[in-house]
């Protein structure tokens, strides 16, 4: 890929749009009925997801698997502390207990590359929910956890929308700084970048540790929704690859791929689950080849290759 | 009478007739669900519970339609895959109840996903009739629209506990998953064995998913106790019987918990199933309506039910369906009903306090023949138990 990506600085139409975006998003709750507002929640919940992980994944090449345990201790935060806490206080700590387990299991791992490091980090999913699974049993006597007393409907989607939102800003930051551009030259070659002066082992971790942190503030967000936690339903592998596949789909390499693959892949997968009961999978599947066949760059390429194209001409 | 008043008299006939007529043709009862389709649930869900509900509202219609306070009204239903997604059943019984505003839902696959009903169900004010969710922690809750159809897993381990005692048992070893029902399973069965004096020789636990338990069957074998039991779910169920067949780990007594009641266990593992005991309710010869309710099952489906926890669904419907005749489509009615009175059905009679089936009692079931005979209690008994068990073939 090119440099240009990271060099792009928004107009005012653009800034202006997405402050219209915003407002409409945040009001939302007033606006939408129940069914609705929670669709509006699913696309919010993989944006954040999808976005924070092409942070790291998509500029490093990095390919994490690692969302959905990252995503599982955040619930489990909230499973564990919630009637402690309050839930604003649990959604952070969610997100900074999968940011320290990152960073740790960081030093660890990210001298991996390629299928290593993906299949290591998939087994992460698994390491976690079993152990959390052990020290339920061992200690509390039970591995299930019931939540009452959960938020409304409307503080837990405005959350949601807060870190969604952090999440697509810190990203945006991230691309400008110089962070961002060593995490860009880890992807495009990491022993230039190393020889460059770049200490890159310390900003993988930084880059992986900052993207589990939204993935497990969404995660400790959205678990007040289904009052009973347990580890098979937070440790749900199903999560971390629909996150990669719309950060895939968008195209990881940017922001706004992610983010519009996240909408019009959580409205299209809903609405082909309703509509088409017995073959949504099928006509999904389809959808998702040709996709990567006709657009191996994903969505964002569509609007890139136009501004290149313009540029040229 | 004058002519004027007698054309009155026709016009206000016609007009009855009309409204009589339009209520005959009344819009559909629509019945909404989630339940697994695709994914880990599914299994579950197409063998015990959705196939029940289009049975139902295929028998309903082509019986005219649901009674609703005497007028007859044809069921709709409108059902979802809810992907065995914990997030997407959420999100589509809030659409069931408030987009697409059905009249009455029907329950999702499993104790997790039932949980995470029990707060809108609560707040929108749906009675939900659940056959495939136990657990004391869901009835702790106290949502007044819920109603478990199952057996609670200490009713049921009191009855196994029963049973052994009958048989003289001395000594039981056990193996359980790491996961709600497992858990809650064995701390029931302790605490009833405790109570019959029955010695516990061993317990060991294994996680979710587990791929080999030979080393674990092992040792339980080495110790040699009167009874085995396995509190496991349906993969782990097929694999501990495989596995102790392949060590000739042959106690007087082996029982295994969930799965156990599914045809396919029986079709999978053949012969080797003679004399297994796990969890039931019913079978075919339990009573006139249950063999009906089995040869309509064949009849429609090509495949049997199971014979736990399809039955109760099937008994789930029967109650609605009954609760409906007297309060109509008022869903706190309907709730009301179910609460206070006691029905018919498949299963026998049933009744609720604190939302827990009180009527239906816990059962030891075994195959035998090729039938999953009910051997415990004797008042529910299709068949003699099989005991000593014969060892694996």
């Amino acid at each position: 890929m090119t440099m240009s990506g990271f060099r792009e600085r928004p107009s005012r139409v653009t800034i202006a749009a997405l402050a219209t975006g915003v407002l409409a998003l945040a009001v939302a709750p007033w606006v939408l009925n129940e069914f609705l507002l929670s669709l509006a929640l699913t696309c919010l919940m993989y944006a954040g997801l999808a976005v924070s992980w092409a942070m790291f994944s998509g500029a490093t090449n990095y390919l994490s698997l690692a969302t959905a345990a990252f995503f599982g201790i955040g619930a489990y935060v909230t499973a564990l502390g919630y009637e402690s806490l309050t839930y604003p206080v649990s959604v952070f700590l969610g997100g900074l207990a999968a940011s320290a387990f990152a960073a740790i299991v960081g030093v660890a791992i990210l001298h991996l590359r390629g299928a290593y490091f993906a299949v290591l980090t998939f087994g992460l999913g698994e390491l976690v929910r079993h152990a959390i699974t052990f020290v339920e049993k061992k200690y509390s006597g039970t591995v299930g956890r019931v939540l009452t007393e959960t938020p409304e409907a409307a503080t837990v989607y405005l959350t949601v929308l807060v870190v969604a939102l952090a999440a697509v800003a810190v990203c945006v930051a991230v691309r400008s700084s110089r962070f961002g551009l060593a995490l860009a030259g880890i992807g495009a070659d990491e022993q230039r970048a190393q020889t460059l002066g770049v200490n890159t082992r310390l900003v993988k971790i930084g880059g992986f540790a900052l993207s589990a942190f939204f993935a497990g503030a969404l995660g400790a967000a959205m678990a007040v929704r289904w009052t009973y936690i347990d580890p098979p339903a937070v440790f749900n592998p199903f999560i971390g690859f629909q996150t990669v596949l719309i950060a895939m789909v968008g195209g990881a390499q940017t922001v706004a791929g992610p983010l519009v693959a996240s909408i019009v892949f959580s409205l299209l997968t809903e609405l082909l689950r309703l509509q088409f009961p017995y073959l949504f999978l099928i006509i999904l599947g389809t959808l998702l080849i040709l996709l990567v066949l006709y657009l191996p760059g994903g969505i964002a390429s569509l609007w890139t290759r136009k501004r290149a194209g313009k540029r040229d001409g | 009478m004058s002519l004027s008043l007698r054309w009155k008299a026709l016009a206000v006939a016609l007009l009855v007739a009309a409204g009589a007529n339009a209520f005959a043709q009344d819009a559909p009862v629509r019945i909404g669900y989630a339940i697994a389709r695709t994914g880990p649930w599914a299994t579950g869900a197409q063998v015990s519970q959705e196939p029940n509900y289009i049975m139902w509202a295929d028998q309903v219609n082509a019986a005219g339609g649901l009674n609703v306070k005497g007028k007859k009204r044809k069921v709709e239903l409108v059902g979802y895959d809810d992907r065995s997604e914990t997030e997407t059943v959420v999100r589509t019984y809030e659409k069931l109840m408030t987009s697409d505003k059905v009249d009455l839902i029907l329950p999702p696959w499993g104790t997790g996903a039932n949980f995470a009903v029990l707060p809108l169900i609560t707040k929108h004010g749906y009675p939900m009739l659940a056959p495939t969710a136990t657990g004391r922690k869901l009835l702790q809750l106290k949502s007044p629209y819920f109603f478990a159809l199952l057996q609670q897993p200490d009713v049921m381990m009191d009855a196994l506990a029963e049973y052994l005692a009958a048989r003289s048992t001395k000594t039981v070893a056990f193996i359980h998953v790491d996961e709600l029902f497992g858990l809650e399973q064995a701390s029931a069965l302790e605490a009833s064995l405790k109570e019959k004096k029955i010695q516990i020789v061993a317990k060991k636990s294994y996680p979710m998913g587990v791929k080999d338990l030979q080393p674990v069957l092992n040792e339980m074998k080495s110790l040699n106790p009167d009874a085995f039991v396995s509190l496991s779910y349906p993969p782990d169920t097929f694999l501990v019987t495989g596995q102790s067949k392949a060590i000739a780990f042959n106690p007087k007594v082996f029982y295994a918990a969930v799965g156990t009641a599914f045809p396919v266990y029986r079709d999978k593992m053949g012969a080797m199933v003679e004399g297994v005991m796990g969890l039931g309710t019913w079978n075919p010869k339990s009573s006139p309506a249950a063999k009906a309710y089995f040869d309509a099952h064949v009849a429609k489906f090509k495949k049997e039910p199971d014979r736990w926890a399809s039955a109760h669904a099937w008994a789930g419907l029967q109650i609605l369906q009954q609760a409906v005749e007297k309060a109509g489509v008022d869903r706190k009615a309907v709730r009301d009903y179910i609460a206070a009175n006691e029905f018919d059905t498949v299963i026998g009679k049933i009744r609720f306090k604190g939302g827990e089936n009180i009527s239906t009692p816990g059962v030891v079931s075994q195959w035998q023949s090729g039938e999953f005979e009910v051997v415990w209690p004797p008042q529910r008994s299709t068949s003699a138990s099989l005991y000593p068990k014969p060892a694996f073939k």
